[in-house]
């Protein structure tokens, strides 16, 4: 039997590396993670800004929660709406608030020369990023706690159920943490803290506002005269001098197709939240904000009827409100969708070694 | 980009290099930032890397630490290729030229932070910390805010920073800059026994006096191409010495008699009284100064003009840009 002995050169290492890809540090891994959380709560949390930000912020949401309760108290109106009118402000102040928290969090950093300290370390881009993006979300959870005691003596009044409750609790904090994540992926996409912070909040804002108005303005697009079936008193019935009768016919009638334009609506973060608030079955005429808009948006969802209602003769039916399908798991996951673009952007830009660089930055 | 194959059983017996680059080239647009740095690096060594204004040195600093993949050219870093190999990266420190600190953390915060993104654990990592901060005398100062150190105080953070993983091979970009006189002897000093411990050190700078005492080697950059590289504790070639004396004629009597040439001295403030001369190393000019003592000669002094560093870097006739 032959043996094979191998000499150890002398002076070379023991270990000598393999020189070519090794890819562990690219994965993700929860210490690298935590480091970075870590840090970054830990600037947070001495900044005195911080603590007056949270003070401003409970002041304010108790203002006002105080002053809806007492303003359906002083008019002797139905308390349901306070749960929905105080969740809605906080959601509001949340989407001002929350892109402050991660949307500097990486241009930031490189301005301030902090981060390339970090890239040449065993770190993962995917370490970095989720870390960041858990100490922004952990930052905007804290301005929701502070606002919880509002919110569950608002829940308290009435306006919701239980398990509604819970939901909207929850579905508000991952709007959060999704308005977070968009905040980083721009702050990785732009050399200036400005830039990125004016595109996240206007990211924010068509997700809000712009697409609310998308919505409307794209009303006359989708409206065709198309022949329709109708439920009512025909013209040739109007023309006779028989008794009128409602029948179904054939008519043209100009329809708004919104069946097309109502994800418009579903990824709106106050539609989204209304739909998990909101009460299954009640009358959306006479209950809370959270009704009506889900009804409103339901409607909109389904496009026109099958069969136009037209008659006016019967008693019209009251309005059913479709509780089967929700529309806040759509909402959820197209904004779902867009936060995890948001932290892919951040952790593609963080990968080193650059071979392009961003304009306008410096590797260190 | 290739990366060099490990040396095999036939490589001569000498240890690797502690980087080893060869034909580096990267540019940004239209600037030729690295243009052809063949770089090698005896581990265990401190070299210096020199070069003007924009010769590439922070670039090339970059590519050496993982964080810029050159366009062109190989490198390995500690045996590893620096921009795909985690090994690589938990062999290197690195101390860039213009970093910022994590103003509210504390210095040893800003270390430990900095041993967890090197995986270290929890314990050891506030030992390294620890250990760290008393290298370079900021213990006193562990739980001082970053924010209120002196720049002198966050560059030896800085340089602690850099150790934190141990590495075999560190890159420092202009590390003296900013530190008081103790603290430059200080860093010399450690990282002169940083070097005999077996750690490969690259350290660039602009001011060459303070790097001539403590580098055994030296690269030189110009416009982005390395275009000499040289042992300066091995085969140093002939300096330029000034020599002082009380009595000026009375020296050049006896430097005709003895046939020592004498350069006139153009920058002396004393005039007549100072004189240049050319020696080969440190002996010829003991026995210069003895021979002139011992002839009567009243000297006050005898010193090289320069450091090795600037001769070296002055002989290159690199032109400026």
């Amino acid at each position: 039997m032959t043996t094979f002995d191998v000499p150890l050169e002398p002076g070379h290492p023991l270990d000598p590396a393999p020189p070519g890809p090794d890819t562990s540090a690219r994965a993700i891994s929860w210490q690298g993670v935590r480091t970075i959380a870590v840090l970054e709560l830990r600037q947070r949390i001495r900044s005195t800004r911080w603590r007056v930000a949270l003070a401003v912020w409970f002041a304010l949401v108790g203002l006002v929660s105080i002053l809806i309760g007492g303003a359906f108290a002083a008019l002797g109106g139905d308390p349901t709406w306070s749960f929905g009118l105080v969740l809605m402000f906080v959601l509001g102040l949340g989407l001002v608030v929350a892109p402050t928290l991660a949307s500097t969090a990486i241009n930031g950093d490189r301005n301030a020369g902090t981060l390339a300290i970090l890239q040449v370390t065993l770190l993962s881009p995917a370490d970095i990023a989720v870390g960041k993006l858990l100490a922004g979300w952990a930052a905007a959870l804290a301005f929701l706690a502070v606002s919880l005691p509002f919110l569950i003596w608002s829940a308290l009044l009435g306006g919701t159920t239980v398990a509604g409750f819970f939901l909207s609790i929850v579905v508000l904090a991952l709007l959060l943490g999704v308005v977070c994540a968009i905040g980083l992926g721009f702050s990785a996409l732009t050399a200036r803290t400005a830039g990125s912070s004016v595109l996240t909040y206007v990211a924010v804002a068509s997700l809000t506002v712009i697409s609310l108005i998308l919505f409307a303005l794209t009303a006359p697009l989708v409206t065709t005269t198309e022949e329709v079936e109708v439920y009512g008193v025909s013209e040739e019935a109007m023309a006779g001098d028989q008794t009128y009768e409602c029948e179904t016919f054939t008519a043209q009638r100009e329809v708004t197709h919104t069946e097309r334009t109502w994800w418009l609506l579903a990824i709106n973060p106050f539609v989204i939240l209304a739909d998990t608030g909101a009460q299954p079955g009640l009358d959306p005429r006479d209950s809370g904000p959270f009704e009506a808009i889900r009804s409103a948006t339901n409607q909109v969802r389904s496009g026109p009827p099958d069969v136009h209602q037209e008659c006016w003769l019967d008693s019209a039916p009251p309005p059913t409100v479709d509780d089967a399908a929700p529309i806040w798991p759509w909402g959820l996951a197209a904004n779902l969708l867009l936060g995890a673009v948001g932290l892919a952007v951040a952790i593609r830009r963080l990968r080193v070694p650059y071979r392009t660089l961003p304009g306008g930055t410096r590797v260190a | 980009m290739s990366t060099p194959q490990p040396a095999g059983p036939g490589a001569p017996p000498d240890p690797p290099p502690g980087i080893l680059a060869r034909d580096l080239h990267r540019s940004f647009g239209t600037v030729r930032a690295v243009a052809g740095v063949d770089l090698t690096v005896r581990r265990g060594s401190v070299t210096a890397l020199v070069g003007p204004n924009g010769s590439g040195k922070t670039t090339l600093l970059l590519i050496l630490a993982g964080l810029l993949a050159p366009d062109h050219g190989s490198v390995l870093v500690a045996g590893a290729d620096p921009g795909s190999s985690a090994t690589a990266r938990s062999r290197v420190g690195w101390m860039p030229d213009a970093f910022g600190t994590w103003d509210s953390l504390t210095a040893v915060e800003v270390l430990t932070t900095m041993a967890g993104a090197y995986r270290l654990p929890a314990g050891q990592g506030r030992a390294r910390a620890w250990e760290l901060l008393r290298t370079v005398h900021l213990d006193d100062l562990a739980a001082a805010p970053a924010h209120t150190l002196s720049r002198g105080q966050k560059q030896r953070l800085g340089m602690a920073r850099a150790l934190i993983n141990s590495p075999e091979v560190l890159l420092l970009d202009e590390p003296a800059s900013g530190l008081d006189p103790r603290s430059r002897i200080e860093m010399r000093s450690l990282l002169r026994g940083l070097a005999a411990a077996g750690t490969t050190v690259l350290i660039s700078s602009h001011v060459l006096a303070e790097l001539d005492e403590m580098v055994d080697d030296a690269v030189f950059l110009s416009r982005g191409r390395t275009v000499s590289s040289e042992q300066l504790r091995v085969g140093v070639t002939e300096r330029r010495w000034r020599l002082r004396t009380l009595d000026g004629p009375a020296l050049q009597r006896w430097a005709s008699a003895a046939r020592v040439t004498l350069h006139p001295d153009t920058d002396a403030p004393d005039g007549a009284g100072s004189v240049l001369v050319d020696l080969t190393d440190d002996a010829a000019a003991a026995a210069l100064l003895a021979a002139a003592v011992g002839a009567g000669v009243p000297v006050v002094s005898l010193a090289p003009v320069s450091g090795r560093l600037e001769q070296a870097y002055l002989s290159l006739d690199t032109e400026r840009r």
